[in-house]
């Protein structure tokens, strides 16, 4: 039996979110000795929970953030009124215990060393805040290395030309390929680029007591029902859980942190499964709640004296949205392909990883050849020259197992005025003021994503497909990954955290999740939120132990 | 209106483990055998299949959406909507988890039958008509709202979980070319098949 606290009783961090940072924080903190209580705004689910229900977890919110009871508002202009948005939400993650590592596709990138100091390489860029981290490739690249072996990483080191460097191979060899990959990797071959299998944070054989992947294909957009996906609600919440100084307090919606007049924080209020208000006690609070949501919590906390709200004197909370761009190109071949077995992705290729001022604009990004979305999904894509009914649409969707899609995975740069902030009149379930996300891509974002989409076509028509064709670059109204809204940095005038997560305005709150990122890197986050969220624990720990917080 | 075919018993994934003896390997069953057993059992809980049953529609109602959505995707050497029961479960959304949608789905199911009443005066229905004279109408309502949600609810109904009363007995499925199973083994497809295997590459490829 897992270890339980009570609110009064003072714990020495409370985590808020349990998935992909949040769920290290909580391992790495109680290994190393402290009382942690885990806050999860939704339920505790297990692999019988799971399902190949396409309909429930893309069209009812089987386990994202549902907006009947958290809805959101979208606008592109910080001018206007934003509006409640329909369907998906524009800041879309899972809302359960492992959070959106429950759900996500488990493409397990590093960033390379470039990403970290750009804008010194490139220099500025007009219209954003592109900026340098303050940290580099190498004081992340040991907590690299731990997410592949402590969470779970299948790969080839090495397989890259454009690898950044590592101290160690993957515990795991790569996921069989498929024959996406093997068509991937034979046009990019032929056109002298250099494919090379994916490193995906699924296990390709059994890894620290889960089983190997059972090639289902129900990956990207579902929890894994073989335990296979290493995601945290399988690997660090458990092993959080194994110490006995860890609670994980799943339907626990947290909707403010509380400070004193001192200007600490001493805890967190929430909500119970019964919408009952409760005040836990702690001596630190760590919040990864995601992107999105911790940029709201921070600004739903004000006081007299964090009017603007909390750890906002620079008034950059919220602000630096980055969701990534990229596009996609879909492929029939003559033969069965059967994208639909496995996992979603097994060959990439970072041919263009790096920008490149001679295009006259910034940009990178990787490509990959994987599964198509699933069924019903896959049936209802339209535009172009898509068939939208008829025999000619039957025929579309009679060459689902013959098909691919190579996707793009690129740059978002940082603009000041793509947000998150409180809707001023939209309340959620609970009572709390809302997410009201502002997004315009900015147009190198755009133009990037529409250079690579054009290698992706010729990639696959090197293949040998006998029809290609894409998908219309689209400006981002909603994303998944939710970056950069409470940047790293070293001036506390242009940011809101140190390069150790600590806020630069309350010596005891830290925050590590997406909104550390201070560029968006090429389109795959959660191997760097989670590289980040050790290297934070190691020194939040170490700052602990000196009484340093 | 009552369904084509009665056995309702149509989830592959609810045989998994008795029909996965000639596709999988002994040794490689054992070795994965918890993790596909949990996932199968899982699946045999939640594969009921609903009754089909029409609630939110009245008869006409029922018969000009089927005959819209077999239009949409028409039947013949394969299975289309009418055959995969789209129209149940258009009913059924319509009438619990997509309610939201039905007031307007009733005002544009309301217009289009106007509308179609209005052009062809000697046609009792949209659903009585000859497919040619339903797919020259259609060419004229397929950029509406309207026809975007059937459109929309015919793949959904066609294409998810026989759970929700379309899909029957899997025939989006077995249409489309996509096999339910809870486990596969490679090779998957015709190209990985033959694959040799990744070749590194040079040293100088590398530095280039």
């Amino acid at each position: 039996m897992t270890r339980q606290f009570k609110p009064n009783e003072t714990v020495d961090f409370a985590v808020v979110g349990s998935g992909a940072a949040g769920g290290v924080m909580a391992r790495e903190l109680s290994q190393a000795g402290f009382t942690v209580v885990a806050f999860e705004q939704g339920p505790r689910l297990g692999p019988a929970d799971f399902e190949h229900d396409e309909l429930k977890y893309f069209f009812l919110s089987g386990i994202t953030v549902d907006p009947k009871v958290s809805p959101q508002t979208f606008r592109k202009n910080p001018n206007v009124v934003a509006k409640a948005a329909q369907g998906v939400q524009p800041a879309l993650y899972a809302r359960l215990v492992g959070g959106s590592s429950v759900h996500y596709t488990a493409n397990f990138w590093r960033f390379h060393e470039i990403d970290f100091k750009e804008r010194s390489v490139l220099g500025s860029i007009p219209g954003t805040a592109f900026a340098d981290w303050p940290i580099t490739y190498q004081e992340l690249e040991p907590y690299y290395t731990k997410v592949e072996w402590e969470v779970g990483v299948s790969g080839l080191a090495y397989a890259s030309p454009f690898d950044p460097p590592r101290t160690k191979p993957y515990p795991m060899p790569p996921l069989p390929v498929k024959s996406s990959g093997v068509l991937l990797e034979r046009g990019a071959r032929k056109l002298g680029l250099h494919p090379f299998p994916a490193p995906m944070a699924i296990a390709s054989q059994p890894f620290r007591g889960r089983p190997a992947c059972v090639h289902c294909g129900f990956c990207m957009g579902f929890g894994c029902e073989a335990r296979a996906k290493s995601s945290s609600l399988y690997t660090v919440i458990p092993e959080a859980e194994a110490t006995g100084r860890c609670e994980v307090r799943a339907n626990s919606y947290v909707f403010q942190v509380a400070t004193n007049p001192a200007g600490r924080a001493t805890g967190v209020h929430y909500f119970d499964a019964d919408k009952r208000e409760h005040f836990q006690k702690a001596r630190a609070v760590v919040l990864s709640a995601n992107g999105a949501e911790t940029s709201r919590l921070l600004l739903n906390s004000t006081s007299t004296r964090f009017a603007q709200g909390l750890a906002n004197s620079s008034g950059m909370v919220g602000k630096h949205l980055m969701f990534n761009q990229g596009a996609s190109a879909h492929a029939v071949f003559e033969h069965e392909l059967n994208e639909y077995k496995s996992v979603q992705v097994t060959r990439i290729l970072h041919d263009f990883y790096d920008a490149d001022p001679k295009r006259g604009f910034y940009g990178g990004g990787g490509i990959d050849g994987r599964i198509n979305p699933q069924p019903a999904l896959w049936a209802m894509s339209s535009g172009g020259e898509l068939p939208r009914w008829g025999a000619d649409l039957k025929a579309r969707i009679e060459a689902f197992p013959r098909s691919m899609v190579s996707t793009g995975h690129t740059t978002s740069l940082p603009v000041e005025t793509n947000s998150v902030s409180i809707d001023p009149t939209l309340k959620d379930a609970w009572g709390i003021p809302a997410i009201r996300v502002t997004y315009q891509d900015h147009p190198d974002d755009l133009a990037f994503a529409r250079f690579l989409q054009d290698r992706q076509v010729e990639i696959m028509q090197a293949a040998g497909a006998q029809k290609v064709w894409r998908d219309e670059v689209q400006e981002n109204e909603a994303g998944v990954h939710l970056l950069g809204t409470c940047r790293m940095g070293n001036d506390p005038v242009t940011s809101v955290i140190d390069k150790y997560h600590r806020t630069h305005d309350v010596p005891n709150l830290f925050l590590c999740d997406g909104s550390s990122f201070v560029t968006s890197g090429r389109g795959q986050p959660t191997m760097t939120i989670q590289a980040l969220a050790f290297r934070a624990a190691d020194h939040i720990g170490q700052f602990a132990k000196r009484n340093e917080i | 209106m009552k369904p084509t075919d009665g056995d309702q018993d149509g989830n592959s994934r609810r045989s998994f483990l008795l029909s996965s003896g000639g596709l999988l390997s002994s040794v490689w069953i054992v070795a994965h055998w918890p993790a596909i057993a949990a996932a199968a059992h899982h699946a045999e809980s939640v594969s009921a299949v609903a009754e089909p049953r029409i609630e939110f529609f009245d008869d006409a109602a029922a018969a000009d959406v089927e005959a819209i959505s077999a239009q949409i995707v028409p039947s013949g050497a394969t299975p289309g909507a009418r055959e995969a029961h789209a129209v149940y479960f258009i009913d059924r959304a319509l009438a619990t988890f997509f309610s939201d949608w039905s007031h307007d789905f009733r005002a544009g199911l309301a217009e289009f039958q106007s509308g179609y009443r209005a052009a062809n005066p000697a046609s009792p229905s949209f659903a009585k008509a000859g497919p040619d004279a339903q797919i020259a109408y259609l060419k004229t309502a397929d950029r509406t709202p309207f026809f975007e949600t059937v459109r929309t609810l015919t793949l959904l109904g066609m294409f998810s979980s026989p759970q929700y009363g379309g899909n029957y007995r899997g025939s989006g499925w077995k249409m489309m070319g996509f096999a339910d199973q809870h486990a596969f083994t490679p090779p998957f497809g015709y190209y990985d098949r033959e694959y040799i295997g990744f070749v590194p590459y040079s040293s100088a490829e590398k530095h280039s």
